[in-house]
């Protein structure tokens, strides 16, 4: 990455991302406190330095304390949702892409079916009908639900690299298929697919966060979600307990909002035509794979569909 | 199932697309014209949601709520209409008071708005008032009398006569109902004269407070539409235009509402005289909190709805509204709200396994933060420690064999009563290979305070090494899985203090008598437990002829609790939750003005009649 040059964006994406992964990661290492632990009464107002720093919520809980550990859960979802389902969009749409013919008519027909149906009412059923709802499990149902977008761009890509010469040289010199794909096509699609992560896991954190609060989250555990289900609950608006509706929102906005910065500051990295504020001149000879896609179709991050990044405040 | 509509945000993609295919005739592929259809078709659609979701019957359902001090109620019908919430949580499915799950207001203990019964208790002072029936005299031992009240009749026209009651009654000799249990208490039901019912009481086991309970909780039915049933297909009719002989008729009802409007011929307009409001109107909510705004907003006048923090409604932001009590703790209790065991289920049989439960939870959290400080940290006693039953509460007992928070003997219990063996996920499993794990602790949806109850008792149990789930259901699956015993452990209260309690609260806990078994539907000890010495103790409690002899027989019915522990109490709960807004109808009951209880069911319709418009 030593030729890329970042935007200014990219690194306030990135200051971001840190701040969500220091309260994330960290944060259940520094804040001693158990998220199950009763440190209080009934919304007990913030006081002091500690446990009580966010005050308390409806069970008498430290906010802090929710808040660092529901962080960490809703991560956690996102990265086995995130990765559940650009793993599944990636495989099925390079070999639709990359094979075209009859497979790529089944694969996408298939894929198109799975789009049509809304993924969040195939979650709540999914959610509804598991005996037990743990991290790992709501993280694979939401991940099976959410990757035909990526199938679909990810075809369109290898469509694309599909026709250029060095596959022709590849195919006769006799490399495998699975080889083909890993070491010819793929390379191509890596910047997409580290993008397409990007978005499926803010997607995925949204969604869980849609779940919880409809009280079907994760049981045993605390999540952003779970802790504004019970906010909406408890009437925390109507109390005026501010300090228990307000950190997990703003906390759910900053993972949001900093993962798509980050993706649409990558975006103008690994695109040329996207490059802003330098001369378009200042090319230079790309260490990596990126300018992969000055030919064919510029994808940029597809937005993902309205259930998941839209619209839930 | 959650519907997922409910959560605010229709999904722009999908709605404004089969919009637009409805739009083929005019289609242009022309961006903005697109977008702006688009646009129209999901703003139709969000349009569209909220107004059904607001429910259409009360017309104008702009509450104008001003704050205190407001000259003006709200316009039109809807200043008409008293608004009530927290009674129905469901779908109503069925106005028949003796089904599973009756809608408002058909059900027992609420408001005696259609079906009626003969006498009418109140939680002021423990004394039957007048329903139904004028008034009741016991010319002997064994023989309660009730004259009807001058004219009642039916909505359709009918009189109402000794001849409806009697039916009744019978239907619950016939059929398994949920008042079926006062045969056994009862010889016969006659009609002296067309306007006068007797009761004749067995001599064994003789239990009057329980057939004076069954006046106060027997809503009388017209013989003349149900008697084309067969008493065997009473459970099953839905009784959805029910008939009753109450102020009010259905208007309407679907899943947002339930509506009621007036009768202006009813029979007690010379009794009790005319409800002021034309409409009664029960808007179903999804949970306690859309309730709680709607009560702060002023558009619901009175609810019966647990309200975290109500103080802050007057305190905070001077909105008109009160409960009975302008202090802490806000309500009157009546309730044992308590984990009931489904004994059942193995390692739940075992007592000690229940003892552990006992000592694990944290009775003060409860009570603090689930219960909103309404509630004293309850104790190991199924008596309500105030009010009409203190006589009955044995402090030296409680403290002697009960329990209290204590995790540490929690784990005690566990690994050396029970030489319980802890696994690697930190739950222990008995050394038969049981393990103390995989239950759920269940209650409705929408329940904040029992929801967080349920909550803060997993947490607890599973800080000692028991694994227990929650799980929130809709109410009407929670009750019928509950009567048929399919279930590990639910979170609900037994009879609450009424004219025959305690007594009744122990029946509901411990007698097996009546109760069928696992699969058919039961009405009182859902977790089916039975032991040789209650039946007895319950008949001597019952029969008794002093105060002397009931405490006794209540207090040894208690140390059989704690010795059994089938349940467990954990807060005091008020028999009903009563707030009101005072910007649309005053003159509502309270401490300093208390002309009616703070109840709904019961003597508390008198208050009904009794609200004024406000600037009327």
């Amino acid at each position: 990455m030593r030729a890329v040059s970042f935007t200014p964006r990219f690194w306030v994406a990135l200051c971001f991302i840190i701040a969500v992964l220091v309260v994330g990661v960290i944060g259940p290492m520094v804040v001693k406190t158990s998220p199950d632990a009763v440190v209080g009464g009934l919304y007990d107002p913030p006081e002091g330095f500690g446990a009580k720093m966010l005050g308390t919520d409806n069970q008498g809980q430290s906010v802090l304390a929710n808040l660092v550990f529901g962080t960490r859960t809703s991560l956690i979802v996102g990265i086995i949702a995130g990765g559940i389902a650009t793993g599944i969009g990636l495989i099925i749409g390079l070999f639709a892409g990359y094979l075209g013919g009859t497979v790529e008519d089944v694969l996408m027909g298939f894929t198109n079916v799975v789009l049509a149906i809304p993924a969040i009412v195939v979650v709540i059923l999914l959610s509804v009908a598991l005996p037990s709802r743990g991290v790992l499990i709501l993280g694979v149902v939401i991940g099976i639900t959410s990757w035909p977008w990526t199938a679909r761009a990810v075809r369109a890509q290898a469509t694309s690299v599909r026709t250029r010469e060095h596959i022709d040289v590849a195919r006769i010199s006799g490399a495998s298929l699975p080889s083909i794909l890993l070491r010819d096509v793929l390379p191509y699609l890596l910047s997409y697919v580290v993008m397409a992560f990007v978005l499926q896991m803010s997607g995925a954190i949204l969604t869980e966060a849609a779940l919880s609060m409809l009280g079907l989250g994760p049981s045993g555990v605390v999540s952003l979600g779970i802790m504004l289900h019970w906010a909406l609950v408890w009437g925390s608006v109507r109390v005026g307990a501010y300090w228990a509706f307000l950190p997990p929102t703003l906390m759910l906005t900053m993972i949001a909002f900093s993962l798509l910065l980050l993706q649409s500051s990558l975006d103008e990295v690994f695109n040329p035509r996207l490059r802003r504020g330098r001369s378009r001149a200042a090319r230079r000879a790309p260490a990596v794979n990126v300018g992969a896609l000055a030919e064919g179709p510029a994808v940029t991050g597809i937005a993902p569909d309205t259930e998941t990044a839209g619209g839930r405040a | 199932m959650t519907d997922p509509s409910s959560s605010g945000h229709g999904t722009d993609s999908g709605t404004s697309e089969m919009n637009v295919e409805r739009w083929t005739n005019s289609w242009a592929t022309n961006r903005r014209r697109f977008l702006a259809l688009a646009g129209a078709g999901a703003t139709g659609v969000i349009l569209g949601s909220t107004v059904t979701a607001c429910g259409s019957a009360a017309g104008n359902k702009n509450p104008g709520a001003k704050t205190s001090g407001a000259a003006k109620g709200r316009a039109g019908d809807a200043g008409e209409t008293l608004f009530v919430a927290g009674f129905q949580w469901g779908p109503p499915t069925s106005f028949n008071p003796y089904s599973a799950t009756p809608a408002w207001p058909t059900g027992g203990g609420q408001s005696q708005l259609i079906y009626e019964t003969l006498l009418r208790w109140n939680i002021l002072d423990g004394k039957l008032y007048a329903g139904l029936g004028k008034s009741m005299s016991m010319p002997d031992k064994y023989t309660i009398e009730v004259p009807l009240q001058e004219g009642t009749k039916w909505a359709d026209g009918q009189d109402l006569t000794a001849d409806d009651v009697v039916y009744t009654f019978e239907l619950g000799k016939q059929a398994a109902l949920n008042f079926s249990n006062v045969w056994t208490y009862l010889d016969k039901v006659e009609a002296k004269d067309p306007r006068t019912v007797a009761f004749t009481l067995k001599k064994n086991p003789y239990n009057p407070p329980t057939v004076k309970g069954a006046l106060n909780s027997v809503l009388i039915l017209p013989k003349h539409i149900w008697s084309k049933t067969s008493p065997d297909k009473i459970i099953t009719v839905t009784n959805m235009e029910p008939v009753g002989s109450g102020p009010f008729k259905i208007g309407k009802a679907d899943q947002t509402q339930v509506h009621l409007l007036r009768d202006d011929n009813y029979w007690g307009n010379t009794a009790y005289g005319k409800p002021p409001m034309k409409i009664v109107h029960h808007q179903i909510y999804k949970s306690n909190s859309d309730g709680d705004l709607a009560l702060e907003s002023g558009q619901v006048d009175a609810s019966q709805q647990f309200t975290s923090q109500i103080w802050t409604m007057w305190e905070d932001k001077g909105k008109p509204v009160g409960t009975w009590l302008k202090e802490k703790p806000y309500y009157i209790p009546g309730n044992l709200p308590s984990v009931i065991f489904n004994l059942s289920k193995k390692g739940l049989d075992n007592v000690k396994v229940r003892k552990a439960f006992a000592y694990a939870i944290n009775y003060g959290d409860i009570a603090k933060t689930a219960m909103s400080s309404y509630s004293d940290d309850a104790q190991a006693s199924m008596i309500v420690p105030k009010g009409s039953e203190e006589k009955y509460f044995d402090a030296s007992a409680v403290q002697a064999n009960g329990w209290e928070y204590n995790p540490d003997k929690a784990e005690q219990i566990l690994t050396d009563e029970l030489k319980a063996k802890k696994g690697s996920d930190g739950i222990y499993s008995l050394p038969d290979g049981t393990k103390l794990g995989g239950w759920t602790i269940s209650c409705p949806t929408g329940w904040s305070d029992w929801n967080t109850s349920c909550e803060i008792i997993s947490k607890n149990l599973k800080a000692v090494g028991i694994d227990v789930k929650t799980n929130f259901p809709q109410a009407p699956t929670w009750t019928t899985a509950m009567q048929n015993g399919n279930f590990d452990l639910v979170h609900n209260t037994y009879t609450g203090v009424g004219p025959n309690s305690p007594w009744a609260r122990y029946r509901d806990m411990l007698d097996n008598r009546g109760v069928p078994k696992i699969g058919k539907q039961a009405f009182y000890n859902y977790g089916r437990f039975s032991d040789s010495r209650v039946p007895a103790l319950l008949d001597k409690a019952a029969a008794a002829a002093n105060d002397q002899e009931s405490i006794a027989a209540i207090r040894e019915l208690d140390n059989i609790f704690r010795e059994t522990i089938p349940v467990i109490p954990v807060m005091y709960r008020p028999l009903e939750f009563y707030e009101y807004n005072e910007s649309n109808w005053t003159n509502f009951p309270d401490e300093k003005n208390p002309y009616a209880p703070p109840m709904w069911q019961g003597a508390g319709i008198q208050w009904l009649f009794k609200l004024k418009r406000v600037g009327s």
